[in-house]
């Protein structure tokens, strides 16, 4: 299998005038095709850096990542983001939010169109098509984030704590409705987060990260058929060996 | 797939807050109304008692004097003859003076926020820009739109191209700081949304999110500037340029102050009207915000 996604010893230093902070040594790992990938680890262990090098907006100050082998420098529609504050732009539909990215491709009215009702409609959010983002909730803006990161096509979705603002409830929903896109859109995905739970609902393998200095402590597989219920026996000891292994 | 948003716990409460509210929101506004009304009735009876104890037109005209002089004003028939041009269309004293501080008023208001508007994108976005210009920036700020009056006097001439000059200057500053601050606050975050979602030039940045997200600062500067303007109009046609301002000199050098005090109200009359309709405009554009 080749990999779909490949961090290649990854650090990244942060130097100000008085001190040099170590965020990530040597991170390695890669992703196939198709797999769905979370990242857990407490604060401070360099999972939202890792994010923001493998989405592009910060460079690595050893290693490289490569999508389907090829290096990345800078951010690109390769990679679809969702962000945990959902990043919408205020001033725009949610139909609007939805196409901006295909505005910068070339593509005629009636394609960008036709794409921005199917995102809508993966999402469900065709009856709020024409609300600004303040009228809806943060589930719905999440909805809005992940069918605006989807409408690109891109390689793979990278999600930021997505869920990180929403209640428990819509939580819940928005698991559900992502591992459906997900079987439906067969994308690969990396999401971080750190909540435990969250990751074993969701993940084929959860990396494990610690800090000072951050790095990946171990990865772990989740084998456990879908759909997972948080009362499986097995679901449990997933949860309590990651969150022994992070000391928590 | 699908979504009820009832079973979400965090569902706008916009609507049903607005509903709640209706009622006692106009017993409240009735009761604002009324208290303003009070106030300015109160203020025009003390303005009319004033006026009869100090007994003398030129010195305070009364309220009474003023409203007789501005429809006087309003209905004296006369011409107003296009600027540039050897047209003449009927028109009343009122009018035609409108009219002609509106010619320099309105060119001066539009080409200098539409400068200063460019020049703030521009230097808000642009690093290097900015740190090579500020300098001379912060050094011709402070200097009030009038005392530019001396190029308006040797370049232009003192007449509508003066005045409009002068009110450019002012429109410029204003709209210039307003929208360098609104480029400035707009966050990295929405930049690197953008740049994930395929934006790759720096034109295309400033059209797509830039100029949306400053926009509400931007807007402000514009209404600022259309009150703004007006007081530089006035000031301007001190300098002899024609219009309303040089009729409120004009009336008082002749000690008719009742005609003076008439022109200043039409000075707000305009501009009350001008900023209701801006803010309108401004409420649609700016509809998305919260």
């Amino acid at each position: 299998m080749s990999s779909k996604v490949a961090v290649q010893s990854v650090s990244k230093t942060f130097e100000s005038d008085r001190q040099r902070v170590t965020a990530l040594t040597e991170v390695s790992f890669s992703i196939t095709q198709g797999e769905f990938v979370c990242i857990v680890g407490p604060s401070g262990c360099g999972k939202t850096t890792l994010f923001r090098i493998i989405a592009g907006l910060e460079a690595p100050t050893t290693g490289a990542v490569s999508i389907d082998g090829n290096q990345i420098d800078g951010p690109g529609t390769d990679r679809g983001m969702v962000f945990q504050n959902y990043g919408l732009f205020p001033w725009r539909t949610v139909r609007a939010n939805v196409r901006f990215g295909l505005e910068q491709q070339e593509l005629s009215d009636n394609a960008r169109q036709t794409r921005v009702q199917d995102m809508l409609s993966l999402v469900g959010l065709e009856e709020f098509a024409d609300a600004y983002p303040k009228e809806l909730s943060g589930g719905m803006k999440q909805r809005v984030g992940i069918a605006r990161a989807l409408a690109v096509r891109p390689e793979i979705l990278l999600a930021d704590e997505p869920f990180g603002s929403v209640d428990a409830q819509t939580r819940d929903n928005l698991h559900e409705e992502l591992l459906d896109i997900w079987t439906e859109t067969q994308k690969t995905i990396l999401f971080v987060t750190h909540d435990i739970e969250e990751a074993v609902t969701l993940s084929d393998r959860v990396i494990v990260m610690s800090a000072n200095p951050g790095r990946i402590q171990e990865i772990v597989s989740v084998d456990i058929s879908r759909p997972r219920s948080r009362s499986d026996v097995a679901f449990g000891e997933h949860v309590e060996r990651i969150r022994r292994m992070i000391g928590e | 797939m699908s979504v009820e948003p009832a079973t979400e716990s965090e569902t706008s409460t916009q609507s049903r807050e607005a509903e709640g509210v209706t009622r006692p929101l106009r017993e409240i506004e009735l009761r604002q109304f009324l208290e303003s009304l009070a106030g300015a009735l109160t203020f025009i009876s003390l303005w009319q008692l004033a006026a009869v104890a100090v007994g003398r037109t030129y010195l305070l005209p009364s309220p009474v004097e003023v409203i007789t002089a501005f429809v006087t004003e309003l209905s004296a028939t006369t011409t107003f003859t296009i600027p540039l041009t050897s047209v003449s269309l009927p028109a009343t004293r009122l009018t035609a003076n409108l009219a002609q501080s509106l010619f320099h008023y309105i060119p001066g208001l539009i080409v200098g926020s539409i400068l200063g508007i460019s020049l703030g994108i521009a230097m808000g976005w642009d690093r290097r820009l900015d740190t090579a210009l500020t300098p001379v920036t912060r050094f011709l700020r402070p200097i009030p739109p009038l005392a530019w009056i001396v190029f308006a006097i040797v370049w232009i001439g003192i007449g509508h191209g003066g005045a409009a000059f002068i009110v450019g200057i002012g429109a410029f500053w204003i709209n210039f700081y307003n929208a360098y601050a609104g480029v400035e606050g707009v966050s990295t975050h929405l930049q690197e949304v953008a740049a994930s979602l395929g934006i790759k030039s720096d034109i295309g940045m400033v059209k797509k999110v830039i100029i949306p997200a400053a926009s509400p600062s931007i807007m402000t500067g514009i209404r600022t500037s259309i009150g703004q303007c007006w007081m530089i109009v006035v000031a301007a046609e001190l300098f002899g340029a024609p219009g309303v301002g040089f009729q409120i000199i004009n009336a008082a050098q002749n000690l008719a102050t009742d005609v003076s005090v008439a022109y200043m109200m039409v000075i707000s009359l305009v501009f009350l009207v001008s900023d209701g309709i801006f803010r309108r405009v401004e409420k649609r554009i700016l509809a998305w915000r919260a």
